[in-house]
């Protein structure tokens, strides 16, 4: 008999999603799917708009992400109009998404992963989250919550708001940052890193306690997209990276974003699927995120970071394909956004009112912005007409990037799973929480 | 014991979750009175076990999103049949939000634009709107109130973290605690002579709490019950009650007294944007929740209370007079003049003037207040997230009214309004869907 399973919703996920498995009556795994039922066509409302208001509208794609998809639409205007934008406003960008990075992934990491692994795989589901983590380790749950709030609270001082921001404009950004509140943060930024650091060895712990799992479940070899500075890790300012799944690199300036980003529409799915163009589709199918950018990077910007990155990089190869080690991935970024963040608050250019160009004209022309947000690669592609509205934009978002890639290593897992019973022998540890 | 909430994503952006979740530690006091039976960003039940539970089970629903696809509907419907209270949280179920611009066009023009023209797509023979498990498009957004019943609104976008707190707090039934035995009205200047309510102003001293530092009648400003309720009432509690018994005819001053009334006395989370339309109070006290808000006061005062939130239930639109520039510092009437409309991006206004005055399009006087002004703390114009505050209206030209009347701009309301190449972007960028003008 053919047996369907069915879940859902997919829960802790930004988004709605459900997933399906199709095994046939000899116990082979026929189909999996990743269905994402939802979808709000951005492309086409913010046609006919002015194109500085794009950013203001773009932010509600994600409320998770809402910095990037706040730059990275300014910049794409920027890039169309030719703009220019004076240093500090640059670095104001770099700390806002930085910032965002930091919160974001420790969102990630506390409330939506970390209740797999403290309660384990096969806890009570009216357990498995995030309100039992806090009640059960409360100086755990109080530090992520510490951190999350530093982090978002450092978005609504520079962004206006840390949900949906407001404060970037075509030409720079509207305000400088007021120096008491550059002064009240720089206070908290040491014990910020103290706490990173104790998530770092968490987040070891995890990996090791998990070590069967990572090194064995999920490994699929698959294309990465990520963004780099000349190499090194960036998630601001840079160009596009290709990682084949033998380690090859190939860059690509953002502008040439069509001879490497293929876009597949799918039948069952209204996030689409995502694949590296020269190697077609569905073999060119790739993952963005978090493993895809340390993959990606030669290194990163900063020296605790760099350190981890390559300790993680001795342990599980110069590219890993273990979905697993995402979250290891994730914890190196975080380290790379905490150290970003001090450097660049200490940095006196962030109170600097020289922030705006003030000579901004609108030009008929086409702008490709790109950014890494916490979920992937983020790209605005806006077409502005003379006097600088919005004809037609084209987005590649970063949780689409990944959409193809997730249901490619969930049908490699539902084998595992179903076809090797590849479960049975794991080793797995005893919850932290019981 | 704790008391059943659920949380209902429709079409949107995670971020009234993320505003819930900026609370931080605020959180910690409050998760113990919550018991949580369906919040699929945070926690793991299925959509399963929300379906197989009894009608009326859960006593708060959150409903937030876009009704942007059936499957968006159909889970707003089943949010309805489960729970008691209906919140419509955030400006994507109150209004339709951005998404709502896309009414603008055929339904099929949108899909084309995605899953068919967009410049990425690379198997255009094979592409169009995915059907296979897919829950399939509206053709229009409507607002959340226009499909199912809603009890109470929190607008914004994202609602603030505060605003939701305080509404969950309000809903669990937490109640105003008489503070001192005597009112107000005992050690009132103008108790002997020059009483506000005896001239025929709103004055809450009968109902309120004695012992305030600054009594607001020392400057011949009426009480508006910032201690909350007395134990005793005073005497002139009947004129009082004849007043908010007619609450229509109140001068729009008095109005604005009432409102500080409901936030401050009742501790309706008012000014966050939060707003009744159910009959809130009956339905709590019929969930067996053991204290209403209304609880342990005395009947005069129960029974204003009872008419002001009658009255709120009945005429939303009460909750509209305030507007963000009635809560921006920015100075209007200022040495700065609209000589013509500009963009955004030109140059960079200065952080004192009013945004219009300096020649910016800022939706301020159109839309309603409780956003805190966070948008102009950072030097950038007020984009109307939390709503209108009149409906059914065009916004722009409303805008070109209200600007080239109370504010200092040299062009007359035809010249504005011709200067705004992008109307409905400007006036109507979070309440398309639910201007009626437009369908």
């Amino acid at each position: 008999m053919v047996k369907e399973i069915e879940v859902e919703p997919v829960t802790r996920l930004e988004g709605h999603g459900g997933l399906r498995i199709v095994i046939d009556d000899d116990g082979k795994v026929k189909d999996a799917q990743f269905n994402i039922s939802s979808t709000r066509f951005f492309e086409k409302f913010c046609e006919g708009r002015y194109c500085e208001h794009v950013p203001r509208i773009t932010p509600r794609i994600c409320g998770i992400c809402p910095i990037p998809h706040h730059l990275t639409p300014t910049k794409a205007v920027e890039d169309a109009w030719g703009i220019k934008i004076p240093e500090p406003a640059y670095k104001l960008r770099q700390l806002l998404q930085n910032a965002k990075q930091y919160s974001s992934h420790v969102l990630h990491f506390y409330a939506l992963a970390a209740p797999d692994f403290l309660l384990g795989p096969f806890a009570d589901p009216a357990l498995r989250n995030v309100v039992h983590v806090i009640t059960k380790m409360p100086d755990v749950g109080a530090m992520a919550l510490k951190m999350m709030d530093f982090g978002q609270k450092l978005c609504a001082e520079i962004g206006g708001k840390s949900v949906h921001p407001i404060s970037a404009i075509v030409g720079g950004m509207k305000k400088p940052m007021d120096e008491d509140a550059r002064d009240k943060f720089l206070k908290q930024v040491d014990e910020q890193i103290e706490f990173t650091k104790k998530t770092v060895e968490i987040g070891l712990k995890v990996v090791e306690d998990y070590w069967d799992v990572v090194a064995n479940v999920g490994v699929v070899p698959t294309y990465y997209v990520g963004m780099t500075k000349n190499g090194v890790h960036d998630i601001y300012d840079g160009d596009i990276r290709i990682v084949t799944p033998d380690g090859k690199k190939i860059d690509y300036d953002v502008h040439d974003y069509l001879d490497a980003l293929g876009e597949h529409i799918p039948d069952h799915s209204y996030a689409t699927h995502m694949y590296y163009k020269p190697a077609g589709y569905p073999e060119g199918i790739y993952r963005a995120n978090c493993l895809a950018m340390t993959n990606a990077a030669d290194k990163m910007a900063t020296p605790l970071a760099d350190e981890a990155l390559k300790a993680m990089k001795a342990k599980i190869g110069e590219v890993s394909h273990h979905t697993f080690a995402y979250h290891w991935a994730r914890i190196i970024e975080t380290v790379e956004a905490i150290e970003l963040i001090k450097k660049y608050l200490e940095d006196p250019d962030i109170v600097n009112p020289d922030c705006k160009t003030l000579d901004v004209e609108p030009r008929e022309g086409v702008g490709v912005g790109v950014t890494e947000a916490p979920r992937g690669l983020l790209l605005y592609n806006i077409w502005s007409d003379a006097e600088g509205i919005c004809k037609k934009l084209n987005l590649l978002v970063a949780t689409n990037h990944n959409i193809a890639g997730i249901e490619k290593t969930l049908m490699h897992v539902a084998k595992q799973v179903f076809e090797d019973k590849a479960l049975d022998g794991l080793k797995l540890p005893d919850p932290w929480i019981k | 014991m704790a008391v059943k909430v659920a949380f209902m994503q429709c079409s949107d952006c995670w971020g009234c979750h993320q505003s819930l979740l900026n609370a931080h530690l605020g959180l910690l006091p409050i998760l113990p009175a919550l018991d949580i039976v369906y919040w699929p960003a945070v926690v793991d039940f299925k959509y399963d076990s929300l379906k197989a539970r009894p009608e009326g089970d859960i006593l708060v629903g959150f409903v937030e999103g876009s009704l942007r696809t059936n499957e968006d509907v159909e889970s707003a419907k089943l949010m309805r049949q489960k729970c008691q209270l209906i919140i419509s949280f955030g400006s994507c179920s109150c209004y339709g939000n951005v998404h709502g611009l896309a009414n603008f066009w055929d339904i099929q023009e949108v899909i084309n634009r995605k899953f068919k023209d967009a410049e990425s797509i690379t198997n255009k023979d094979t592409a169009g709107e995915p059907k296979e498990h897919m829950p399939g498009f509206t053709s229009k957004i409507v607002p959340l109130d226009e499909v199912i019943k809603v009890d109470a609104y929190i607008a914004g976008c994202p609602p603030k973290p505060e605003a939701i707190i305080s509404a969950v707090t309000f809903l669990l039934g937490q109640k105003p605690q008489p503070k001192a035995d005597l009112a107000f009205c005992n050690d009132c200047v103008l108790r002997e002579s020059g009483c506000l309510l005896e001239k025929g102003t709103l004055c809450f001293g009968p109902i309120t709490s004695i012992g305030c530092s600054l009594k607001c009648t020392n400057d011949g400003k009426p009480c508006v019950g910032c201690l909350g309720p007395s134990t005793t009432v005073d005497i002139r509690v009947n004129k009082l009650g004849e007043m908010v018994k007619n609450i229509d005819s109140l001068s729009s001053g008095d109005k604005k007294n009432l409102y500080e009334f409901l936030a401050l006395f009742l501790n309706v989370p008012l000014m966050a944007g939060f707003d009744l339309a159910g009959d809130i109070l009956k339905q709590i006290k019929h969930s067996g929740t053991p204290q209403t808000p209304l609880a342990d006061m005395p009947s005069d005062t129960i029974n204003i209370a009872s008419s002001i939130m009658t009255y709120l239930r009945d005429h939303r639109e009460f909750l509209e007079i305030s507007n963000v520039c009635d809560t921006c510092p920015r100075i209007i009437n200022s040495k700065s003049q609209m000589t013509r409309v500009k963009r955004d991006y030109e140059g960079l206004p200065n952080m004192d003037d009013c945004f219009i005055e300096q020649g910016y399009l800022c939706a301020g006087p159109i839309t309603k207040a409780g956003c805190g002004g966070l948008c102009i703390r950072v030097n950038s114009p007020c984009s109307g997230c939390f709503g209108q505050t009149e409906w059914n209206v065009d916004q722009a030209e409303r805008f070109a009214e209200i600007a080239t009347k109370g504010f200092n701009v040299a062009l007359s309301k035809d010249e504005l309004l011709s200067q705004i190449k992008d109307k409905i972007g400007f006036a109507e960028k979070f309440t398309l869907a639910a201007n009626k003008n437009y369908r």
